[in-house]
């Protein structure tokens, strides 16, 4: 076993973390090698990063590259982390992000130099810890962490009302999170007894599949209010304790009604918030109902997927909406967000092998188009210094090459077939017709197929086409060969994922079907084995050194302990 | 043998007599002994216990308060000083400033 | 002889290559598209040109590779889905393209007789453009932008054909409109322009739209007779039942739901009533489980294909989605030659004869596409009347002649839909082509008003244009006389059932609508190339276009009449009857759809052919609109120049000239309205009601109960330890009280 064996992971994540101790070394004036630092650690990130994808099996088993050592064992808490299909292509998706984001901003960023790199540094570790992490607690403390320097992007590098835009987007999923902290706590006295209690993710699923499978049983017959025992005290908090899971994520996300926070951080953050914001962390919403609440929960799920799923489709709808009355491009944009992290949310609810694979391969997509979009506006947003569409028109004619570039992601972004975005959403809406969730949340959400094409080619049309109507727009310059080298990859990928899909859906669908087993277990009447979808992982690695013998307390305060 | 009950009703009552002359004294000097004196009552109640119990440990809890009282004191005085010199004045009454 | 044969033989394309076919073309855009700039006008055009000529050749040694020579050498390809193999046709799949839980996706590729005429004409018109275009484009700017855009749309347009399943079709679909968005925008400073486009690109949406959810409904239709059907459907199929039913499923497995050979099993093992099913599963069967539990099976197919129906009037521009076709002649003229009357816009006719099958399943279905093919060719016949720009006047003809192919596709004669849409492809191009020449040649006027004489200086054009005018009103030696007439004549003699009265009424409204047809396109004719020349021309002279756009002209005017040689009853049919060639060719591709129509079930199908009775009737009925037009524009008009119209004329003049206000009706009923509510959600629902009231409202109640509370906070450290004495007080009572109890 080499050091990659057992440590691949743990370099992609804390790659990021060492440069930034190289960037915090430099002197703040040594611009460009903070820039050069910054991005040479980015790009070998991303060269571990696709190792790490590359390695990843995809018929192995469910956590790979797996790590895990001893941390915290008086409160159960180890150090653990691997990552399963879902969490590793999104991995792919944030160190792809990663130097594409150190190139937009280079010359956007003028003041501050070094403490922006530091933040970018540091974000791209947290999260890539949230993603890989396999203890809850560690999973929060990340989650937690992640706010912070993407508060300071928003709020020291933003536009014009920054402050009020961190301020709200901070509080707003605070506020979501903290709820979900109290949940977590909750989780972790409920699923076990005292002295064997832990925060591992796998261990408490286990612990909680039996409860989970006596509910759905008793669903099924209708007598579930003399369970005992956990399974009594899961099906009467299980909905709360999934609410609580389901409102933080779902602030991430943001679903419907939610979501007021994201048109103005996005319109406020820098290219690279906005791109990393879109981009990477957005999913993390849906990445943690996959990943946490959903099987946490079964049941509750089932309980709350109709009411979810009606959200979803809200938002793909209301959305679409939105961005035609905007006359803000930014906010158009992270409108079409909602929209599209919609279909993502609606993918994982149908909870078929269709819509949570579509779903997954959605979040992918929205982060390569929206991610483009946001950087191709940045760009834009550089030369101009205004959002409003009626401050352009018939730019097309002056910067050719970047209404090219901005009509592909367009297209990417509208799901024209041939390019990503038509995979994920045909496979989302497929999933929803084929899901028991009924035929008019498919047709509603297959609405926003033509919303989609209305609002995104009304900005093109309104920013590109036309006469040239401002005379400050007739000296734009073309993209540079940075820029250029900046979007290359975004259009490269579009088709790439477009026309071969299969390499990356394969890596998805194993863990797919996990996942719709295991929201399957809470369906009334279930028939899933528990033993199906029991979670096997590592266990701790033997103690180095003899732990202090902890003798459990006795008598009645004990298990308050 | 003196009852314990009687050292404790002394020490309540010091304790009282302290109490209410931090709350209504205005003199910040006064209001310094005053608690002095609260600190001196639960003194008293330690010492009457481990005389009581017959341990070591009320003891060493009263040469603890008797440490801080002195490090309060010190400080304290220099900080009423510090206002007097500032202010003008000692009163209470007259150096609200941290309200609303 | 022999030795041709040979050669011939040896220039059949390997099914592997078929991927050429698409690459070539895509190669030019990309070509042409990323570096056209630097490599200058000519080379440019050279690429554009050799891809689509290069396809055009592979298209032809495709075709010759399913299209024997001799019987014997009949080409025929394994099928997935049934132990029968699949004769002349071939295919080639590559593999995945996406696939999850139980649906795949194949990059499939099919030749067969009909995708293979659609390739020659795709490929054929598609080159004639190119080259008329390099004359046409020659004094643009943006030729390496325009050059990439049609290339693009010529792999697309390829892709649709070839595809061998719904989804891969789709990308043709999606594709088509993509580069007609591109194209009709092509001059995108003009606002007008470019929002055509963009009218076309979200109306094409509205349909495809209903493509997608059409598509979702015929997988689970699949995936339902997969899990109930038993051996009593597959004897339908032919072959050993049971083994029939294992191909099924293995063929399932191997191509997905979605393949057009899994359909056309699916299509054939389904019974028509329960009676005849035996315990087998057939159109009057409940659905057991899923989303569409206890629904038919017919049920859901017909509403399946009513959402095809609605996905194919976005591209074929049928009612009620016709509306962006008229606003799409914003493109260059070559564009709407190729895009908007030969190639694109027939998509829907191929959808439905490519699943002829599944539509004769459904007389609900097929008698609804009659009907919406007969209102718009209607409508579109006589908006075209008041239309005065030329290319308005041919837009609304391709409407009303898709219209007509509508109607031939409904009422289930297949072949010569297929037929019309060649032959139409052949003398709608010519004649935008020659609309183009004579815009060419006459300083961009496209007013027929304003045009007149032309003629004299353009007799080239002039006559091919007559020609191509011919072809259309039906007059007699010309193909589309007998493509038009044939499709008619199936209208009359084939027999929905429950919809027996559609042959009639269809029949006539048919007549009714060639008559239409020959008026405007004669009236058009007339108006610019008979008569004077209008003293309101732009330039005093035209001039004649130059060989590169007069050669393509010549060669579609041969063709449109050279075509008729397919309507012709020269091959032998079944039962020693003399069949059309056209349909003895497709006959391989509709078999399925023939052999269902025999069960009797749902429709008749009948394979007269027309009686010289037949023919004069249309021949007069095409002869009195064209001497209807002649007599008002080269007589009546004329006569009474200087003399205002009757004001009854006027106003209906300008309701048909208004196009009937569909687009005022469009605009009033679902675009303000849409816009209007997303506006009145935004500042409502979205800044008002979420935004200040619950997120800032919270912000607001939590500073207002801070700012409240501050004044508890006195500074009087005194007050402070009051409180936290009685706390402690209050506390210790508490306690106390605990304690005795």
């Amino acid at each position: 076993m080499s050091f990659f064996d057992t440590h691949l992971l743990n370099l992609v994540v804390y790659l990021p973390l060492l440069f930034a101790a190289l960037v915090w070394m430099l002197p703040g004036a040594e611009r460009g090698q903070i820039r050069t630092v910054t991005f040479i650690g980015m790009l070998v990130d991303l060269v571990f990063g696709v190792w790490a994808y590359l390695r990843f099996e995809p018929g192995g088993p469910e956590f790979q590259l797996e790590y895990r050592t001893r941390w915290l064992e008086q409160l159960g808490v180890s150090y653990h982390i691997g990552a399963d299909g879902l969490a590793i292509s999104l991995l792919l998706l944030t160190v792809f992000l990663g130097p594409l984001v150190v190139m937009a901003s280079q010359t956007y960023i003028t003041e501050r130099v070094k403490e922006f790199h530091l933040s970018l540094l540091v974000l791209q570790t947290v999260m890539l810890g949230a993603l890989v992490s396999l203890d809850v607690l560690l999973f929060y403390i990340f989650w937690e962490a992640m706010l912070i320097p993407m508060y300071l992007l928003v709020g020291v590098w933003g536009a014009e009302d920054r402050q009020m835009a961190a301020v709200k987007f901070f509080l707003y999923t605070l506020a979501g999170s903290l709820l979900m902290l109290v949940a977590i706590v909750a989780l972790y006295f409920i699923s076990s007894t005292p002295g064997n209690r832990s925060f591992d993710y796998a261990t408490i699923y286990n612990s909680l599949v039996a409860a989970n499978s006596q509910i759905s049983t008793c669903m099924g017959t209708g007598d579930c209010e003399r369970l005992t025992g956990m399974a009594g005290i899961l099906y009467r908090w299980g909905p709360w304790l999934f609410a609580a899971f389901a409102l933080a994520f779902a602030i991430k996300v943001p679903m419907w009604p939610v979501h007021t926070w994201l048109p103005d951080a996005h319109v406020q953050a820098p290219v690279a918030g906005s791109m990393i914001l879109a981009g990477v962390m957005l999913k993390m919403g849906t990445f943690g109902f996959w990943r946490y609440a959903i099987p946490f929960f079964p049941s509750a799920t089932h309980q709350l997927r109709p009411f979810l799923a009606t959200l979803a489709v809200i938002g793909i709808v209301y959305g679409a909406l939105m961005c035609l009355a905007q006359r803000d491009i930014k906010k158009l944009i992270a409108y079409s967000s909602v929209s599209h992290l919609g279909y993502c949310m609606l993918g994982i609810l149908a909870l078929t092998a269709e819509g949570a694979t579509g779903s997954a391969y959605q979040m992918l997509n929205h982060g390569v188009s929206t991610g483009a979009l946001f950087l191709l506006f940045g760009f834009l947003y550089e030369r101009r210094h205004t959002r409003l569409m009626s401050d352009y028109g018939g730019i097309a004619k002056v910067v050719p090459v970047y209404t090219a570039s901005f009509l592909i992601i367009t297209f990417s972004s509208v799901a024209v077939p041939g390019t990503n975005g038509f995979v994920g959403e045909f496979l989302v809406l497929l999933g929803t017709f084929k899901s028991s969730l009924g035929l008019a949340f498919g047709v509603l959400a297959t609405l926003g197929v033509i919303l989609g094409a209305a609002y995104m080619l009304w900005m093109v049309q309104k920013v590109f086409f036309g006469p040239l109507t401002h005379r400050e727009n007739q000296g734009l310059s073309d993209l540079s060969l940075r820029e250029f080298a900046t979007v290359l990859p975004f259009l490269i990928l579009v088709l790439v994922m477009g026309l071969m899909p299969q390499p990356f859906l394969d890596r998805i669908n194993p863990s797919t079907e996990r996942f719709v087993t295991r929201a399957n277990l809470g369906a009334p009447g279930s028939r899933v084995q528990a033993s199906d979808v029991r979670i096997s992982v590592m266990g701790l690695p033997p103690a180095g050194l003899a732990a202090v013998p902890h003798s459990p307390t006795t008598g009645p305060l004990a298990d308050r302990r | 043998m003196v009852p314990i009950s009687y050292y404790l009703i002394l020490a309540a009552a010091l304790f009282c007599l302290g109490m209410f002359g931090v709350l209504i004294r205005r003199n910040a000097l006064v209001v310094f002994m005053c608690v002095e004196l609260m600190l001196n009552a639960a003194n008293l109640t330690f010492l009457a216990f481990a005389r009581q119990n017959g341990d070591l440990t009320g003891h060493v809890s009263a040469f603890f308060v008797i440490a801080v009282a002195a490090a309060e004191a010190s400080i304290g005085l220099a900080i009423v000083i510090a206002v007097f010199r500032s202010r003008g004045t000692v009163s209470i009454e007259e150096i609200r400033t941290m309200k609303h | 002889m022999e030795a041709l044969k040979q050669v011939l033989l040896q220039l059949r394309l390997d099914p592997a290559a078929l991927w050429l076919i698409i690459a070539l073309p895509l190669v030019g855009a990309f070509i042409c598209g990323v570096f056209g700039r630097m490599l200058g006008r000519a080379n440019v055009y050279l690429i554009a040109c050799a891809t689509v000529a290069g396809s055009f050749l592979l298209s032809v040694s495709a075709f010759l590779a399913v299209s024997p020579l001799e019987s014997s050498q009949a080409v025929s390809m394994e099928n997935a889905f049934s132990t029968s193999a699949i004769r002349y046709a071939f295919g080639y799949d590559y593999g995945t393209w996406f696939s999850t839980g139980t649906f795949r996706v194949n990059f499939g590729l099919l030749v067969d007789h009909l995708s293979g005429t659609l390739l020659l004409v795709i490929t054929g018109v598609g080159f004639l453009i190119h080259l008329y275009s390099t004359s046409y484009m020659s004094h643009d700017e943006g030729y390496w932008r325009y050059f990439a855009y049609l290339n693009l749309f010529v792999a697309a347009m390829l892709s649709l054909v070839l595809a061998d399943n719904l989804v891969l079709l789709f990308v043709g679909w999606e594709g088509v409109g993509m580069a007609s968005y591109l194209l009709i925008g092509f001059w995108y400073s003009d606002t007008a322009k470019a929002w055509a486009g963009r009218k076309a690109f979200v109306t094409n949406r509205i349909g495809d739209f209903a493509f997608l959810i059409a598509t979702f409904l015929i997988v689970l239709l699949v995936s339902a007779f997969n899990s109930q059907s038993n051996t009593a459907n597959f004897t339908l199929v032919g072959g050993n039942p049971e083994t029939a039913q294992v191909r099924y499923r293995e063929g399932l497995q191997m191509k997905g739901p979605v393949a057009f050979q899994g359909l056309e099993v699916f299509a054939n093992g389904m019974h028509g009533t329960a009676e005849k099913a035996q315990g087998g599963v057939s159109l009057e069967t409940p659905i057991a489980e899923g989303p569409l539990k206890d629904r038919t099976f017919g049920g859901v197919l017909t509403v399946a294909l009513l959402l095809f129906l609605l996905g194919a009037a976005g591209k074929s521009a049928q009612f009620p989605l016709y509306v962006w076709l008229p606003d799409a002649m914003a493109g260059p003229t070559p564009v709407s030659a190729l895009i908007h009357a030969a190639t694109m816009v027939t998509a829907g006719v191929y959808l439905f004869s490519r699943m002829s099958y599944l539509l004769v399943l459904s007389p609900t279905a097929m008698v609804t596409v009659a009907i919406i093919g007969t209102i718009t060719s209607l409508l579109a016949a006589l908006i075209a009347f008041a239309q005065d720009d030329i290319k308005k006047v041919l837009a609304y003809s391709t409407v009303s002649q898709l219209g007509i192919m509508f109607m031939g596709v409904g009422m289930g004669i297949f072949w010569a839909a297929v037929l019309h849409l060649v032959t139409h492809a052949f003398f709608k191009a010519c004649l935008f082509l020659g609309a183009g020449s004579v815009m060419h040649g006459n300083a961009d006027e496209t007013d027929i008003k304003k045009l007149g004489g032309v003629r004299h200086e353009m007799k080239q054009t002039w006559f091919t244009f007559m020609v191509a005018t011919l072809a259309i009103t039906g007059i007699v030696p010309l193909s589309g006389f007998f493509s038009k007439d044939a499709i008619f004549h199936g209208i009359h003699h084939n027999h929905l059932h429950g919809y027996e009265w559609a042959s009639g009424a269809i029949y006539y409204m048919g007549l009714l609508i060639a008559a239409c047809t020959a008026f405007y396109m004669s009236r058009v004719y007339l108006l610019t190339f008979e008569g004077k020349r209008s003293p309101e021309a732009k330039i005093p002279h035209a001039h004649e276009s130059d060989w590169r756009m007069t050669a393509p002209l010549w060669v579609l005017a041969t063709l449109s009449v050279v075509a008729l040689f397919y309507a012709l009853p020269l091959m032998p049919g079944r039962g020693g009857v003399m069949q059309p060639v056209m349909e003895n060719f497709l006959g391989p591709v509709f078999s399925s759809a023939e052999r269902i129509a025999s069960r009797g079930g749902q429709v008749a199908l009948d394979h007269s052919i027309p009686s010289l009775f037949d023919y004069l009737k249309a021949w007069v009925v095409a002869l009195t609109g064209g001497a209807a037009a002649a007599f008002m524009y080269l007589k009546f008009f004329p006569a009474r120049a200087g003399q205002p119209a009757p004001a009854f004329a006027r106003s209906v003049r300008r309701f048909t000239q208004n196009k009937f206000y569909v687009d005022e009706a469009y605009e009033f009923l679902v675009i303000r309205p849409v816009k209007n509510v997303s506006a009145i959600l935004y500042k409502l629902v979205d800044t008002l009601l979420i935004d200040t009231v619950a997120v800032r409202g919270t912000a607001w109640v939590t500073t207002r109960v801070g700012s409240a509370l501050r004044y508890v906070q006195t500074g009087d450290a005194q007050a402070y330890a009051a409180v936290m004495a009685l706390a402690l007080l209050g506390g210790a009572v508490y306690a106390l009280i605990q304690v005795l109890k």
